[in-house]
């Protein structure tokens, strides 16, 4: 554990997490990528966005390097008040596990491990008890009291989510990140999920940056940011599913 | 589809590799042991024919039973009979003897490694002077090149020499090529030669020869002249022709050469067998991340008996690979074997590395017979896999059932045991027997591993556990890992099943053999001192002249000096060979006591009685008092009363005659092994006075045996250790050469991890996102890998506990009576076993750690 992170929370600017001129080139020469061409973009604390964008946009490279999975090739990310271009790749694990929480799209789980398990690794990892009173609490607010001994093979696509969330929400991490939470699932049981992550943020002050191209999705976030060729062209306060859709046909792609 | 089963063999090439290097071992392994066992007999062979040049015809006495050394000696008279017969050019009485040691310049014995110590009369067509002269009246003799070189012999300086019946000073007056003009092909023999007539009398021929050796006149038909040597030299004696006495002579080396090569080869198809285990296994683990792909190819209109085909035919691709690879490394391996045998102290000949077409023929059964028989489960599986596999979410082949596992592998383990137990106590001659225990084993070890996934999942749970406790999440992790997927976990331990049983049967047997010893030293042996060969074993071919027990027991500080001879199967008990012991009837109970049931060894007439083990004279149905004919290598035969009956064969051996019966039809007479005690000494006295009695006594015995190098004087205490110690590195050796498939088995592990982490990928990157440090990542596969190695160890090792137990009491009571199981060793290897796990996970580990989180979250 680092003393930068710890700092980080005590100075609280009021930021989650943000980006400074990022950019991501894959490639050389002809064949070079812009995946991100100069994001900035700040994320605020206990706030729910959406990153949309079409695909090959940038908007999952910008989550990645935001939750310091992947690295920038230029510019800086911030999550609080500490630049992950400065973290060595242990710290970046430290990082990732004491103030990142992640749902990803499928395979969120470890099979080897039961529900309670999974929820509690980040911590079980870092060697940390978890504050029983708020597990307690993740866990009843999603539903999952008598399914905590099973394992992922033994629950449903909408359970195992639910388990994901409840990991991402379990350490009460700065930021947590999702991509595509409901990608795989169908319409009530992302529904279900899209409520969990509302609620997360509206009852336990949480933080989330959600990756999806799902109008519907984005409608239950705060504020929408949308990415065209690794730019930032434009972002709605308080979408409704009918606005993003309209601002996705502006951008003149499908 | 040929195509797609290449392009997939190259597509994965690190997989290759390792795939192939487990067959290719193998395959090496075993052409090594046949080129190199082919290549030491032909040499001989050839050495064979030389030594026998000019010498057309071999008169000699018969011998039905016995060493080749206890033909009688051909008395002068039938050399002048044969001289006489028309044809004959030349007749040369030939002279041979073992135990012929050359005492070198700084007073040591100059003991070879394994071949014997020769004493010879000299003979020209066999022996190729490079300096000095033949050896000429009875303070001279000559020696082969490569003794002299060895140990800085010099021609004119006088050395001491130790031979059957005495020790004697001789001037070392030639140095000669052994059987070839241009180069010493002694084959690691020390050959001492002397004039006939002091060969005669120094190697204790009684005025006799070995045998006649024979030149036929030029022009003579030598079938002829055999026809008229045989009738002139009667029935008592035989003759026979070059060509007969060549092929005796490559037949008694051949037979030599066929045990070292036996079990050379026997270690080399273990390693086939081990690798078989791994080669399956990865072909399973392959298959289960293919099925996709191979759900694909039925899905676009494959049939099932082509996708099973191109699953065999990849693994005939990987056969032919590895056989090529492992015909070309085996042709090293021999090479780096003679060159390690020889550092070990064998002597072997030089020569060009052989490869017969067998031996080829040989390598690609293995190679390709292991790769296709491990393919052939695999292949069926594939069959199966439906075209909805292209389709499914996360395609999974369909496991075999557990109850058909327990059935099947109960059913292998049942036959297998029945067949051990047929081969262990049912009496087999060797092959049957032999056939039995090996076919018994592999079904043992097969069906092990077929029902070990029954349990496997709880047993790696109980090893994993403290591990949990020690490493939090990683170990956690690992103890999952390890029991997620019991039959892969089953496979990749059977490999390493098979060594440690193989290696801790060893050790219960040796363990067994020492507390087998100790026993009888502690309770039926009341000699003080041990008088053995310098080498160290109950060599039969290693025996020491009487002439030093003789001066031994004119010491005044000894009351009792007894000497023993041992001969394998040189006699006949009532029509079948036994190998016999000797004693003196009259004071060798007082040194080894065999625990006498009924009659008595002390009063037993030394020239009219037989002792016998209570088994053989249940067997021969004798009792004390009873008559049974005992026929000698000499051709006579003897009504022996039995005098007494025993229960302790673990001394005597199963059939005791005197030392004087022996002499009486044996023509050697060294002991191959004496015990003394000291005079006045008893354990009942006080501590001081025994310990100056053994220091008086061993200064003693120090004077006498001083002059004779080629013995070795123990008290009780030294020789229980020696001997200890002598077991010891002996099992070590064998534990070195499992070794060998302990490795093979931790390739094996390690390719196992290394796929299983290549498969777990995408879990590898959510549990890297979520947090796990490089560190904890390599921690969790290393532990895997240990659990991994301890569930097989555990296995293996109860395995060996059960085969080594059976085979001791198995093994006859001379060699085995008591059964001790050594469970510091067995200890020991279950922690060597995890070590080597965490060893062997190493690279897979580091695999692991270095994979990129995006790439592996990404991964499909």
């Amino acid at each position: 554990m680092t003393t930068t992170t710890t700092t980080s929370i005590e100075t609280g600017a009021g930021l989650a997490a943000r980006a400074v001129s990022a950019t991501k080139v894959y490639g050389r020469g002809d064949t070079e990528v812009r995946a991100l061409d100069g994001v900035t973009v700040d994320f605020e604390k206990g706030r729910y966005t959406a990153i949309m964008g079409p695909s090959g946009s940038g908007k999952s490279t910008l989550m990645h390097c935001l939750a310091g999975l992947d690295t920038l090739t230029g510019g800086q990310v911030f999550i609080g008040d500490v630049d992950l271009s400065s973290l060595s790749e242990r710290h970046l694990t430290l990082l990732r596990r004491d103030k990142i929480g992640f749902v990803f799209q499928a395979f969120n789980l470890v099979p080897t491990l039961t529900a309670i398990e999974n929820i509690t690794l980040p911590m079980d990892l870092a060697g940390r008890d978890p504050n029983q009173a708020w597990l307690d609490n993740v866990i009843d607010t999603v539903g999952l009291r008598d399914r905590t001994g099973h394992r992922p093979s033994e629950l449903s696509g909408g359970q195992q989510q639910r388990v994901a969330v409840s990991r991402a929400l379990a350490s009460n991490p700065e930021i947590i990140f999702a991509d595509e939470p409901t990608g795989n699932l169908d319409s009530t049981t992302g529904a279900e999920i899209l409520d969990f992550m509302r609620k997360a943020v509206d009852e336990m002050g949480q933080t989330i940056v959600m990756v999806t191209h799902d109008p519907v999705a984005a409608a239950h976030a705060d504020r929408a940011v949308f990415l065209v060729d690794g730019r930032i062209v434009d972002e709605i306060s308080d979408p409704t599913a009918e606005k993003v859709l309209d601002q996705m046909k502006h951008l003149g792609h499908r | 589809m040929f195509k797609l089963t290449v392009r997939n063999l190259l597509r994965k090439k690190i997989r290759f590799a390792l795939t192939t290097g487990i067959v290719v071992i193998g395959v090496m392994f075993v052409v090594g042991v046949f080129a190199l066992t082919d290549s030491i007999r032909s040499s001989f062979d050839g050495l064979a024919g030389d030594i026998e040049s000019g010498v057309d015809l071999t008169v000699r006495s018969p011998l039905d039973i016995g060493d080749e050394l206890d033909r009688v000696p051909v008395p002068q008279a039938i050399a002048d009979v044969v001289a006489a017969v028309p044809g004959v050019a030349r007749v040369d009485g030939r002279v041979v003897a073992r135990n012929t040691f050359v005492i070198d310049g700084n007073g040591d014995a100059i003991i070879p490694k394994g071949p014997p110590a020769l004493g010879f009369s000299w003979f020209p067509t066999q022996f190729f002077l490079i300096e000095g002269h033949a050896p000429t009246g009875p303070g001279e003799f000559a020696i082969n090149s490569t003794t002299a070189a060895d140990h800085g012999l010099v021609v004119g300086n006088t050395y001491g020499i130790s031979g059957p019946t005495q020790q004697r000073d001789f001037e070392l007056v030639g140095i000669f090529h052994f059987g070839d003009p241009n180069e010493d092909k002694s084959l690691g023999v020390t050959a001492a030669a002397f004039d006939t007539t002091t060969a005669q009398q120094f190697l204790d021929r009684k005025g006799g020869f070995n045998e006649l050796s024979v030149a036929v006149e030029p022009g003579a038909d030598p079938a002829v002249v055999e026809k008229a040597v045989a009738d002139a030299i009667g029935s008592k004696y035989e003759v026979i022709n070059r060509a007969t006495k060549i092929k005796e002579t490559q037949r008694d080396f051949n037979q030599f050469i066929s045990i070292f090569g036996n079990v050379l080869l026997a270690f080399a198809l273990i390693s086939v067998f081990v690798s078989a285990f791994i080669i399956n296994n990865v072909f399973q683990i392959v298959l289960g991340q293919r099925v996709r792909e191979l759900g694909l190819l039925r899905a676009i209109g494959a049939t099932g008996r082509q996708v099973s085909r191109s699953v065999i035919a990849e693994a005939a691709l990987v056969g032919v690979f590895s056989t090529v690879i492992g015909i070309v490394g085996g042709l090293g391996l021999a090479r780096v074997l003679r060159a390690m045998l020889r550092a070990g102290g064998f002597s072997l000949p030089d020569g060009p590395i052989e490869l017969r077409a067998r031996t080829i023929i040989f390598a690609i059964v293995v190679g390709m017979g292991v790769t296709v028989i491990s393919s052939i489960s695999p292949a069926r599986r594939a069959r199966q896999i439906s075209p909805m596999a292209a389709l499914s979410d996360s395609p999974r082949l369909t496991a075999s059932s557990l109850s058909r596992r327990v059935r099947v592998g109960g059913l292998m383990v049942a036959i297998g045991a029945v067949l051990l137990g047929l081969g262990l106590f049912g009496g087999f001659d060797t092959k049957p027997l032999l056939l039995s225990i090996s076919v018994g084993a592999i079904l043992v070890f097969i069906g092990t591993t077929v029902l070990s996934p029954v349990f496997a999942r709880q047993l790696a749970r109980a090893i994993g556990w403290p591990i949990q406790k020690l490493f939090g999440v990683p170990g956690q992790l690992a103890r999952e890992n390890a029991a997620r997927s019991p039959r892969r976990t089953s496979s990749t331990a059977g490999a390493l099943m098979i060594g440690l049983a193989l290696v801790s049967m060893a050790g219960v047997v040796g363990e067994s053999i020492k507390q087998t010893f100790v026993d009888t030293i502690d309770n039926s042996v009341q000699a003080d001192y041990f008088i053995q060969p310098a080498s160290g074993g109950f060599d039969p071919t290693a025996g020491f002249s009487t002439e030093v027990t003789d001066k031994l027991a004119a010491l005044p500080d000894l009351d009792l000096v007894v000497g023993y001879r041992f001969a394998r199967n040189s006699i006949t008990v009532n029509g079948s060979t036994k190998s016999v012991f000797t004693t003196d009837f009259a004071a060798g109970t007082r040194h080894l006591d065999p625990n006498v049931l009924s009659g008595s060894i002390k009063d037993a007439d030394p020239l009219g009685s037989i002792l016998l083990h209570k088994d053989p004279a249940r067997d021969l149905g004798v009792g004390v008092g009873d008559t049974v004919v005992v026929g000698f290598p000499d051709g006579k035969f003897e009504a022996l009363k039995v005098a007494a009956i025993y229960s302790d064969s673990s001394i005597y051996d199963n059939y005791v005659i005197d030392n004087a019966m022996w002499d009486r039809h044996f023509n050697r007479s060294e002991l191959i092994f004496a015990t003394a005690s000291i005079r006045g000494y008893s354990k009942d006295l006080p501590e001081s006075q025994r310990a100056a009695l053994l220091a008086s006594s061993a200064a003693s015995i120090e004077r006498v045996t001083r002059q004779y190098p080629t013995i070795k004087v123990e008290n009780r205490v030294k020789f229980r250790e020696s001997q200890q110690a002598r077991l010891d590195s002996f099992l070590i050796t064998i534990t070195i050469f499992l070794g060998l498939a302990l490795l093979i088995a931790l390739i094996g592990i390690a390719v196992t991890l290394a796929l299983s982490v290549f498969e777990r990928t995408r879990e590898i990157g959510l549990l890297r996102a979520v947090g796990l440090t490089r560190r904890q990542l390599r921690r969790a596969v290393r532990w895997e890998a240990a659990i991994v190695s301890v569930f097989g160890a555990l296995l293996g090792i109860s395995l060996g506990l059960v085969f080594g137990v059976a085979a001791s009491i198995a093994i006859p009571d001379t060699a085995v009576k008591s059964v001790a199981i050594p469970w510091l060793s067995l200890a020991i290897y279950v922690i060597v076993a995890a070590v080597a796990g965490l060893i062997a996970a190493i690279l897979p580990a580091r695999r692991a750690a270095r994979m990129n989180v995006l790439d592996a979250i990404a991964a499909e």
